[in-house]
C-alpha cells in the first residue's frame, strides 16, 4: 500500500510521519495521510479517474493540480464542484466521482 | 476597512505582504491553494555552486516573516470577482467579501497546453501538476513517465521527478503542426534549451550555449537524443498520440527531421503510466481583466499582461500587480517585484516615512538586478520588453496617477 | 496524422476541426470562435485552452492578436454556488 509515496528524497528529506485517516471514494474505503489533498490521497492509492465527462462520458483525472482546469471536480459530502486538487482530505470524508449527466439534464442547461 | 488585500500567497504576494506590513499596514492575503507559497512550493534548484534551493523552505521563511508582522493569511479560499466602489476595493471570495483601500493581484501564471490525441486520459497532466504532486504532496505522479515538450521548465522538472524516484523515460517534442506551434519545432526548442546552458551538466548543451547556433544545434542533434542526468532529451522524436483505454498506457512516437517533419516508417509505441505536457507558462490575469485593467500583448512576457509601471501600479487607482501576472519570470524576480508593490502601496497610503522614496527606488533597482542574475530565463528579451511596457504606461497614464 | 479530431477544449470536448472550420469560415476573433463553438466556455473558463485558441486564430488568418484580452473574462472567474453568490457563507 501507498507505494506511490515519495518516502525518501535526497534533497527534501524523509517524509514526516503523518496521521492516517480514512476517506471514501464512490463507497470504497481508502487510507490517506492528514495533509493530503483529495487528489494526492487517491493517487497515492493508485486512483486516477475522478470523474466522467458530463456529455461524452470519457474518464478524467487531474490535469493542472493547482486549481486552474477544473478537471478534478468531485462531490464531497453532497457538495458539487469541489476541486480535488485544492481540497484537503478529512477523516471520514465521503467523496463521489462526477458521472455523465442524463440527456435531460444536459438539455435543461443545469450544467 | 483593511489597508491592503493581496490575492495570491506566492513569492510575489508574500514579498509584498512583508514590505507593506513592515510599514505598519494592515494586510490580508488570500490564496486558494491548501498551503501558502504558490508555485515556489514545488521548486528545487541546484545553484552553480552545487547547493540546492528548496522552495518549500523559502516559502516557509517568507510565511514566518509575514505572520511575525501580523499579516492575516487565509488559504483554501478562491476569489471570483472584484468591484471598485469609490475608494474601496471589494474582493468577493468563497468565504466572505473583503474590503480594502489597496488591492494587489499576485495570481501567478498558468500553463499553456499542447493538445495531443489522447490528452484527456487520466494520467496525462501538465508538467507543473507532476512537480506539485511529487515535491509538495510527496506522491509520485506515476512510476514511468514521458514528458512531451522540451523547454526550460520541463527539463528542470524532469530532474525533480527523478529525485522523487520516478523513472522519466524521455522528454520529446509534440507532433509538429498547428496545434503544437513552435513547441513542435526542433530549432526553436534547441534555442530554448540553450538558455539553460549554464545549468546543464551536458557538455553538448554547455558547448551549445556558447558556440552552436540553434539551427546548427538542431541539425547536429543526435537522432537518439542526448542525456541530461540520464534522461534522454529527444529533439528529433515526436509524440503522435497518447494511448490507453481508461488511463495512460503509453505513447506512440516517431522520428522527425530537423525542421520537424515526421519520418515515415519510424513509428513505435513506448509504455508509460503517466504523461506530462509542457507547453510553457502564461500570466494569469483574469482578475485584472474583470477589474477593467488595460492590457498589452507582450510575447516576451508570456502573453497578455495588465499595463503597469515599474512601481507595479496598474491604470486603475489602488490596484497593483506583482509576480508572474506581470510576465513570466523566476520566483526570485517575483519576490523582488512583490517588495516594490508593497512599498508602492505603503506610499499610496502615506505610510512610507523618512527615506521611503529611496527605499522604493532601491527596490525597483533590486528587481532589475535579480532579473540579470536569474538562473532561469523563460524567454529572451525580457528586460527590453519591460522597459517598453513601462514607457507605454507612462505615456498613457502618468498624469492621471498619484504623483510620485 | 490529421490534427482534425484532436480535442482542443477539454471541458466541452471541442475539436481542432470545429475550431479550424469556424476560423476559416468567419475569419473571426478568438471571442467569436468561443461563442460559436463553445471552446473555452466550459468549467475552466478558458484558462486551459485560451492561449492555444488565440494562437490558432492568429495562424489561421482570423483577427490578429491585439492588446485587448481576446477571450475577455466575466465574473465569476471561479464557478461558485448560488449560496456564495448570494453572499451566504458556505
Ligand atoms: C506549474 C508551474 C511550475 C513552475 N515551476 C517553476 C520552476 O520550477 N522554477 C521557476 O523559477 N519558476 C517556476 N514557475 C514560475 C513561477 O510562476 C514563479 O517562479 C513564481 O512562483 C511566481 O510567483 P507569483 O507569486 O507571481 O505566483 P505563484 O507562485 O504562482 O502564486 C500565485 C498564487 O495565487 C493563487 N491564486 C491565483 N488565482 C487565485 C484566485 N482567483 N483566488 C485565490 N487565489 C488565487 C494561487 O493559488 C497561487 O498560490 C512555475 C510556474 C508554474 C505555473
Ligand atoms: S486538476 Fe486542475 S483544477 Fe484540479
Amino acid at each position: 500500500m501507498n507505494s506511490m509515496r515519495v518516502n525518501h528524497h535526497p534533497v527534501l528529506g524523509d517524509l514526516e510521519t503523518h496521521k492516517e485517516i480514512k476517506i471514501y471514494f464512490d463507497g470504497q474505503e481508502y487510507t490517506a495521510y492528514e495533509g493530503d489533498t483529495i487528489a494526492s490521497a487517491l493517487l497515492a492509492s493508485g486512483v486516477r479517474t475522478l470523474r466522467f465527462h458530463e456529455d461524452k462520458e470519457t474518464p478524467r483525472g487531474i490535469y493542472c493540480n493547482i486549481g486552474h482546469c477544473f478537471e478534478c471536480r468531485v462531490k464531497v459530502d453532497g457538495k458539487k464542484t469541489v476541486r480535488a486538487c485544492l481540497t484537503s482530505a478529512e477523516n471520514h470524508m465521503q467523496i463521489e466521482s462526477c458521472k455523465a449527466l442524463s440527456a435531460s439534464e444536459v438539455k435543461g442547461g443545469t450544467l | 476597512m483593511i489597508d491592503v488585500v493581496i490575492i495570491g500567497a506566492g513569492p510575489a504576494g508574500l514579498g509584498a505582504a512583508v514590505a507593506a506590513a513592515e510599514h505598519g499596514l494592515q494586510v490580508c492575503v488570500v490564496d486558494e491553494f491548501v498551503k501558502p507559497g504558490g508555485r515556489l512550493l514545488g521548486q528545487l534548484h541546484e545553484e552553480p555552486d552545487g547547493k540546492w534551493v528548496n522552495g518549500i523552505e523559502e516559502a516557509q521563511k517568507l510565511y514566518n516573516q509575514a505572520i511575525g508582522l501580523g499579516v492575516d493569511i487565509r488559504c483554501g479560499i478562491s476569489v471570483y470577482d472584484l468591484r471598485k466602489l469609490e475608494n474601496t476595493w471589494c474582493v468577493y471570495t468563497t468565504d466572505e467579501m473583503i474590503e480594502s483601500k489597496c488591492l494587489l493581484l499576485a495570481t501567478g501564471a498558468s500553463e499553456t497546453p499542447i493538445p495531443i490525441p489522447g490528452w484527456t486520459l487520466p494520467g496525462v497532466m501538465s508538467i507543473g501538476a507532476a512537480q506539485v504532486m511529487g515535491n509538495v504532496h510527496r506522491v509520485k505522479p506515476g512510476e514511468k513517465g514521458i514528458i512531451i515538450g522540451v523547454n526550460v521548465l520541463s527539463v528542470a522538472i524532469a530532474r525533480e521527478l527523478q529525485l522523487c524516484g520516478v523513472h522519466v523515460e524521455s522528454i520529446l517534442l509534440p507532433q509538429p503542426g498547428l496545434l503544437a506551434g513552435s513547441a513542435g519545432n526542433p530549432e526553436k526548442m534547441m534555442e530554448s534549451l540553450l538558455r539553460l546552458s549554464h545549468l546543464a551538466p551536458s557538455p553538448l548543451i554547455r558547448m551549445g550555449g556558447k558556440w552552436v547556433s540553434p539551427k546548427l544545434g538542431a541539425r547536429l542533434f543526435p537522432k537518439n537524443g542526448f542525456k541530461m542526468w540520464g534522461i534522454p532529451i529527444q529533439l528529433r522524436k515526436a509524440a503522435l498520440e497518447i494511448l490507453g483505454d481508461n488511463q495512460v498506457e503509453g505513447v506512440r512516437m516517431a522520428e522527425v527531421s530537423a525542421n520537424g517533419e515526421v519520418l515515415p516508417g519510424t513509428e513505435k509505441t513506448v509504455s508509460a503510466d503517466f504523461v506530462c505536457i509542457a507547453g510553457g507558462l502564461t500570466p494569469m490575469a483574469e482578475l485584472a481583466s474583470v477589474a477593467g485593467c488595460s492590457f498589452c500583448y507582450v510575447p516576451e512576457l508570456g502573453g497578455h499582461v495588465p499595463l503597469h509601471n515599474e512601481f507595479m501600479q496598474t491604470n486603475l487607482a489602488g490596484l497593483y500587480i506583482a509576480g508572474n501576472i506581470t510576465g513570466v519570470e523566476s520566483a526570485k524576480v517575483a519576490r523582488a517585484q512583490g517588495k516594490v508593490a508593497g512599498l508602492s502601496m505603503a506610499r499610496e497610503l502615506k505610510a512610507l516615512v523618512y527615506g521611503g522614496n529611496e527605499k522604493l527606488y532601491a527596490a525597483v533597482e533590486e528587481v532589475t538586478e535579480t532579473r540579470r542574475n536569474a538562473l532561469i530565463q523563460f524567454q529572451p528579451g525580457i528586460e527590453e520588453a519591460r522597459k517598453e511596457l513601462h514607457r507605454k504606461f507612462d505615456e498613457t497614464y502618468k498624469q492621471k496617477l498619484v504623483s510620485i | 496524422m490529421s490534427e482534425k479530431p484532436t480535442i482542443v477544449c477539454r471541458c466541452e470536448e471541442i475539436t481542432m476541426e470545429e475550431i479550424q472550420e469556424t476560423i476559416e469560415q468567419f475569419h473571426c476573433s478568438s471571442r467569436e470562435v468561443k461563442l460559436r463553438t463553445r471552446a473555452g466556455m466550459g468549467s475552466c473558463g478558458g484558462r486551459t485552452c485560451r492561449s492555444v485558441i488565440d494562437r490558432l486564430v492568429e495562424e489561421l488568418g482570423g483577427a490578429t492578436v491585439s492588446n485587448e484580452v481576446p477571450l475577455s473574462y466575466r465574473p465569476p472567474v471561479r464557478p461558485v454556488s448560488f449560496g456564495v453568490l448570494g453572499g451566504a457563507k458556505e
